[in-house]
């Protein structure tokens, strides 16, 4: 009987030890099932790779991954694309620039439903074409908006000691274009939503100087200087005002500047370290990280008040954090071994503390940065001597990486 | 007897169910097939134009000898990447308080700038490059603020000494290992003019 009773119990424990959660995923079924007919004189195999990652990281799509080649203006369909839904064919060429062609065919009826054209003078650009593309079809088709793939990505990365360089991309990476060479100039920060000038620290003179460049004209402003550190780590959503880490009594605390009225208002008071300030919804509060309990971590703080209460219970140190609205994501350490291989990885949460969960399980993970939109979040992997940039659709789970050659990403912003 | 070989059996399997459940997130595989393109910028009318700074900071001269924290002793003769006869601080993963071992280095540096009649010295926090960076700028800036304060409890005169972080933008060496890193957990010092 004793023996029973030990049988029972541990049937009981082991149920429990399973692990009940339910969790709902995006119905496979309910994307679109797509193949993509390349009609171009020249196949390109990079172009095509970059379409078949704005149709998958849009989470709409189930994109078949085979570079099929066909006639581009016949509606004719072989029979093995009758288990998709659409198809689209394109013909792409960079002759004197880059064009882009695409009509999108309904399967059932083998009828053409879109089709656009895309022209610009650069060669360098092309990738924008793809992404302008199927954002385009995924607005026709009503699905919700992907516009952020059509954003510039800026970054900085370090070239050798003291020296670094700006550069813009799009988001595969594909397309980089190095802005500001020479010196040590860090923190690129967007000053505005069109993405027509940016901030970004410059350590060329005696004390860290911050600086907002019109990317189109080259027009530099001198916004403001401070001895020890200077990083614009956010901006309001009407561009007036910067959430700054400065130090000017040494001491790094997270200020607010006014862009207009030049007035600044020092928003932390602590001996320790404060950085990465992040506004949150609506903009009277504001997040950032503090070493405040003796290891980083994530605390918030409304911009009138006194009080810091911490935003973040999970994880032992947590030392980069990006927002939309009441959304957070952020990086813990998971190890205190300083060379293992999963050291840092995203998580995310919300302000309530509701959901709390880890984006990444392996390798190094850095830089969160959620897209303009909330829906993607961006970040750089390292995994032994290599290095990536990661987009995870935190809707449909999907994610890619893209392979990042030269030197170390010092900081970016999307 | 055999009831306490099968408890413990029975504890041990409800252990291992426990712990062998945890959520997965799936990686993605890295695509081989696409490649960062540097372009040219000939450009339309709304390419971005590049800006050429053009100044290049100030170079350092690196040590030869690894110095390790934590306990052991420190050979301090032969490390330096300061300038002008000053001599660099190192400092433990992840702390700023000047350690006993280097107490003797800021005598000295403190010595040199109570003697200058003349110029500035410029004080630069340094850090490994473990985690993240805005978090490391302000660790180095803790670093050379750290230095200053003693080197003005020594009688230099505060007006001579200005503070800057470059985080973990001017290592003296590369490789991920405990004894590069260590190098690189550093203040230098060196005269502006």
């Amino acid at each position: 009987m004793r023996y029973l009773w030990f049988v029972l119990l541990w049937g009981y424990t082991a149920l429990w030890a399973v692990d009940a959660t339910l969790k709902i995923e995006k119905d496979v079924e309910q994307r679109s099932r797509i193949a993509l007919i390349d009609g171009s004189a020249l196949g390109n195999q990079t172009f095509f790779h970059i379409l078949l990652s704005d149709f998958k990281i849009s989470g709409h799509f189930l994109v078949d991954k085979i570079h099929h080649q066909g006639t581009f203006s016949s509606n004719y369909l072989l029979p093995l694309f009758q288990s998709r839904e659409y198809v689209l064919k394109y013909t792409f060429s960079q002759e004197q620039g880059s064009h882009l062609g695409i009509r999108l065919l309904r399967v059932r009826d083998n009828k053409e439903v879109f089709h656009k054209s895309y022209t610009i003078p650069s060669r360098g650009k092309y990738p924008f074409l793809a992404h302008k593309a199927v954002s385009d079809i995924n607005h026709f088709l009503h699905y919700q908006p992907i516009d952020w793939i059509n954003r510039y990505v800026v970054f900085s990365r370090y070239t050798t000691p003291r020296k670094s360089e700006i550069v813009l991309a799009d988001y595969t990476m594909t397309y980089q274009r190095v802005l500001i060479r020479g010196g040590l100039n860090l923190f690129p920060q967007w000053a505005d939503k069109k993405q027509t000038s940016l901030y970004y620290t410059s350590y060329n003179e005696m004390l860290p100087t911050l600086y907002l460049l019109n990317i189109y004209n080259g027009r530099k402003e001198k916004v403001l200087s401070s001895e020890g550190m200077l990083v614009c780590s956010d901006v309001s959503a009407d561009g007036s005002k910067l959430l700054l880490t400065m130090a000017p009594e040494g001491q790094a605390d997270i200020y607010e500047w006014n862009r207009y009225t030049h007035q600044k208002r020092r928003l932390t008071h602590f001996h320790g370290i404060d950085v990465n300030g992040k506004y949150l919804a609506g903009e009277q509060q504001f997040i950032f990280v503090s070493n405040r309990l003796g290891s980083a971590n994530i605390f918030k703080k409304a911009l009138g008040g006194a009080g810091v209460s911490k935003a973040v219970y999970h994880g032992r140190n947590n030392n980069a954090c990006d927002t939309y609205g009441n959304e957070i994501v952020y990086i813990s350490r998971e190890s205190n071994h300083a060379f293992k291989s999963n050291l840092f990885n995203l998580y995310y949460t919300t302000l309530s503390g509701a959901e709390t969960k880890p984006l990444t399980s392996t390798g190094n993970n850095q830089f969160p940065r959620f897209s303009m939109d909330g829906s993607v979040v961006q970040f750089i992997k390292r995994r032994g001597a290599s290095s990536s940039i990661g987009y995870i659709n935190l809707k449909s789970h999907q994610s890619l990486l893209f392979p990042l050659s030269g030197k170390k990403i010092q900081s970016i912003d999307w | 007897m055999r009831i306490s070989s099968i408890t413990l059996t029975l504890a041990t399997t409800s252990l291992f169910l426990f712990t062998a459940c945890g959520q997965k997130v799936p990686e993605a595989p890295i695509d081989p097939n696409i490649r960062p393109v540097i372009t040219d910028p000939n450009a339309f009318t709304d390419t971005p134009v590049m800006v050429n700074e053009g100044m290049d900071a100030n170079t350092t001269s690196s040590g030869s000898e690894v110095i390790t924290q934590g306990g052991r002793s420190i050979d301090t003769s032969r490390f330096n990447s300061s300038g002008n006869g000053f001599r660099s601080i190192y400092f433990p993963f992840g702390g700023y308080g000047i350690s006993p071992q280097m107490q003797a280095r800021v005598n000295q540096d403190a010595a040199i700038v109570r003697s200058l009649s003349s110029g500035r010295v410029k004080v630069e926090g340094n850090c490994d490059e473990f985690g993240t960076d805005e978090y490391n700028y302000a660790l180095g800036l803790k670093r050379a603020k750290s230095v200053k304060d003693h080197i003005v409890a020594q009688g230099a005169d505060p007006r001579r000494m200005v503070i800057v972080s470059f985080g973990e933008s001017n290592p003296v060496c590369s490789t991920p290992t405990d004894a590069c890193y260590s190098q690189n957990r550093r203040v230098d010092l060196r005269l502006v003019r």
